[in-house]
């Protein structure tokens, strides 16, 4: 009987945490001396759950009781769900027996509100201080803050896990108001700043990250994608997620859809990545005019289509930083190219063996002053028509062929 | 650069490999191949079997003189199923002694280019499994994995477990090449699992029940709006499945 009321527990309270995205396990270093566990500082994704994400943590919530009542939250006040509450014995025992047999990487621990921010935090401290001191457990630990929770509990918090972050969930203050009356924008940011002055290598050494909703409320692309920047300048944050919002309760607040806006959501991620490795700024990527993501091209991509004028850049020759504004060439190939060009000059051949995506970059690159075919051919509607349509069907393979192998 | 037929023999070990590879870079002979001492030769190869030191010291040698990188890819290539590894790593090994750590940009040989793409690939495989091995409990507490790699990664998968599950004894067994990793709270060690009698029918009185709480956990954290299979299967290749409890019953069904 108790075997299957923690069936039932677990089922209710992973249930409710399932729409945060974050799942990462990477950046911290910890080693436990005295027990079992250590942290690994790329991370490792130990599942995948059938939607394609990587299951890494054991996600679930101390409860989905709550006192708030967001619009779009499974877990609001006026829901008429089950509702549960785990023991923090509970929660270290599936935790350990999970982890030992090698199912996840460690714990993310959210919860719902329950009687009040402080009350809720004090839960999470004493199940997590439970398998940091009394199991000894060194795996990763990721604890939501909750909004409101004095900073004394902040501290004690983030002294014990690896990453502390909290959810802005929207990206404006109006619609904060709109949909989720009880929670106010400033309370997450003043947690993100506490941690961020507070961060070392004993208080969140895996530093914060954040989680907005996109689609639920009117914010376009750009204003989103700002809001992203500034949190990134201001708190430092390793990672922005983005969740596609999926209509789990009817309200005449919410918009109606039926399918989670997942390819906008993807383009968020791409120009997210731009922003935080590839040194490109909000307005090179979006702005006032142009406030929506093409979806039909990647950020990338898109931005050299409409800087056509920088292009194609000289493998052999262009800078770090242009190399890195090349649609189809990475970090990773970037450095490679760098170094390897010391050495010998590069061709179309070499760089595909490299690793750069070919399919993408030889519409914007020369090698030694080739272009992939007839040069005449670089233009912005020959491109923009292959690169949105696959070029397999619309170039003549052979002549393409021709041109890059018959070096 | 094959001059020759001759298809060179080593007895299997990493180190009767290497120190192969050695003389023959000693005695500036280019093999056509090299291959393990079973090898079928076909009509127009010459098996050669070389005498040389069974030497450690080589290791040592290669390191200090070519550093830890260069080491480690080599011998990434040699616990990879690939068909070619003996002179994939002949060539690496050469290539490495011309370039030093400049072999790593080097992608534009052939040769360079696929030992680094081999190495890689078990790079890759390792840190799959780190992630995808599963433990259960056994009656006396022992914990106990099986799993079939595509490469003979156990060694390192031992090392990480040896740091991670510390506090417990382990059993880690490939059944494709039948070796057990056992560790016993201080070291691992292997054995071949032909000569050690394991029985692992007898499960702790919890071990279902845990099970089938990750399962259940496996099924309640996917958001079924989002379904994708092909982008699971993409991270998580099928050819694993058997053996990762929460989708070993969706591979059955299949099969």
């Amino acid at each position: 009987m108790i075997k299957l009321e923690l069936q039932e527990k677990l089922k209710i309270l992973a249930d409710g945490a399932k729409y945060d995205a974050s799942c990462s396990s990477s950046g911290s270093k910890r080693v436990s001396n005295k027990g079992f566990g250590n942290t690994s500082i790329s991370g490792i994704c130990h599942s995948f759950s059938s939607d394609g994400r990587c299951i890494s943590l054991l996600k679930i919530l101390m409860t989905n009781c709550c006192i708030f009542d967001c619009k779009y939250c499974i877990n609001r006040k006026s829901n008429d769900i089950k509702r549960a509450i785990f023991t923090p014995e509970e929660i270290c025992k599936i935790t350990i027996n999970f982890y030992r047999r090698n199912y996840i990487e460690g714990l993310f621990l959210s919860s719902g509100i329950i009687k009040s921010p402080d009350y809720t935090m004090n839960l999470m401290i004493e199940t997590i201080s439970l398998l940091r001191h009394k199991y000894h457990f060194g795996g990763y630990i990721h604890a939501k803050a909750i909004p409101g929770s004095s900073e004394y509990l902040l501290k004690k918090l983030g002294l014990l896990v690896d990453r502390l972050s909290a959810n802005i969930e929207l990206p404006s203050d109006a619609s904060l108001k709109l949909l989720a009356p009880n929670k106010e924008g400033t309370k997450v940011s003043k947690i993100m700043n506490f941690v961020n002055t507070n961060k070392s290598k004993k208080f969140v050494p895996a530093g914060q990250s954040t989680q907005m909703i996109i689609g639920a409320t009117k914010e376009n692309d750009f204003h989103i994608l700002k809001k992203s920047e500034s949190m990134y300048n201001q708190y430092k944050l390793k990672r922005v997620f983005y969740s596609a919002y999926v209509p789990v309760n009817n309200d005449k607040l919410l918009p109606s859809i039926k399918i989670p806006p997942l390819v906008r959501e993807n383009r968020l991620y791409q120009a997210d990545w731009l922003l935080r490795f590839y040194n490109f700024k909000v307005k090179d990527i979006l702005d006032e005019n142009n406030p929506n993501f093409n979806l039909l091209i990647d950020p990338k991509a898109d931005w050299a289509l409409r800087h056509m004028d920088e292009f194609p850049k000289e493998i052999n020759t262009c800078s770090y930083n242009d190399l890195l504004k090349i649609p189809g060439v990475g970090i990773t190939s970037a450095k490679r190219i760098i170094k390897a060009r010391k050495l010998f000059k590069l061709n179309f051949n070499d760089l595909k063996r490299m690793g750069i995506v070919l399919k993408r970059a030889k519409y914007f690159i020369t090698c030694n002053g080739k272009y992939f075919i007839d040069s005449s051919f670089f233009k912005y509607s020959f491109i923009e028509k292959n690169l949105v349509l696959g070029d397999r069907k619309m170039t003549n393979k052979k002549i393409e062929q021709l041109a890059l192998f018959n070096e | 650069m094959n001059k020759n037929n001759s298809v060179y023999l080593y007895d299997y070990s990493f180190l009767s490999l290497i120190n192969l590879i050695k003389k023959l870079v000693q005695i500036n002979v280019v093999p056509y191949d090299i291959k393990n001492k079973d090898y079928q030769a076909n009509l127009f190869e010459d098996k050669i079997y070389l005498k040389t030191d069974e030497d450690e010291k080589v290791i040592k040698d290669i390191i200090s003189k070519l550093g830890t990188n260069i080491f480690n890819t080599i011998y990434k290539i040699y616990l990879s199923n690939d068909k070619y590894k003996e002179i994939t790593i002949y060539y690496f090994f050469v290539y490495s002694l011309k370039y030093k750590n400049k072999v790593f940009y080097m992608r534009n040989l052939k040769s360079i280019n696929k030992a680094l793409k081999i190495s890689k690939y078990v790079g890759n495989e390792i840190h799959k499994f780190k992630g995808f091995l599963r433990f259960k409990e056994l009656e006396n507490k022992v914990l106990y994995a099986k799993m079939a790699p595509e490469n003979n990664i156990i060694l390192f998968l031992a090392k990480h477990f040896k740091n991670r599950l510390k506090n417990e004894y382990w059993i880690i067994h490939d059944v494709k090449r039948k070796i057990l990793s056992i560790y016993d709270k201080k070291n691992y060690y292997f054995v071949n699992a032909d000569d050690f009698k394991l029985s692992t029918n007898n499960l702790s009185k919890e071990e279902e029940d845990i099970q089938n709480l990750w399962k259940m956990f496996y099924k309640t954290i996917s958001i079924k709006e989002r379904k994708n299979d092909r982008c699971r299967m993409n991270f998580m290749p099928k050819k694993y499945w058997k053996y990762i409890i929460e989708v070993s019953d969706e591979d059955e069904k299949d099969n």
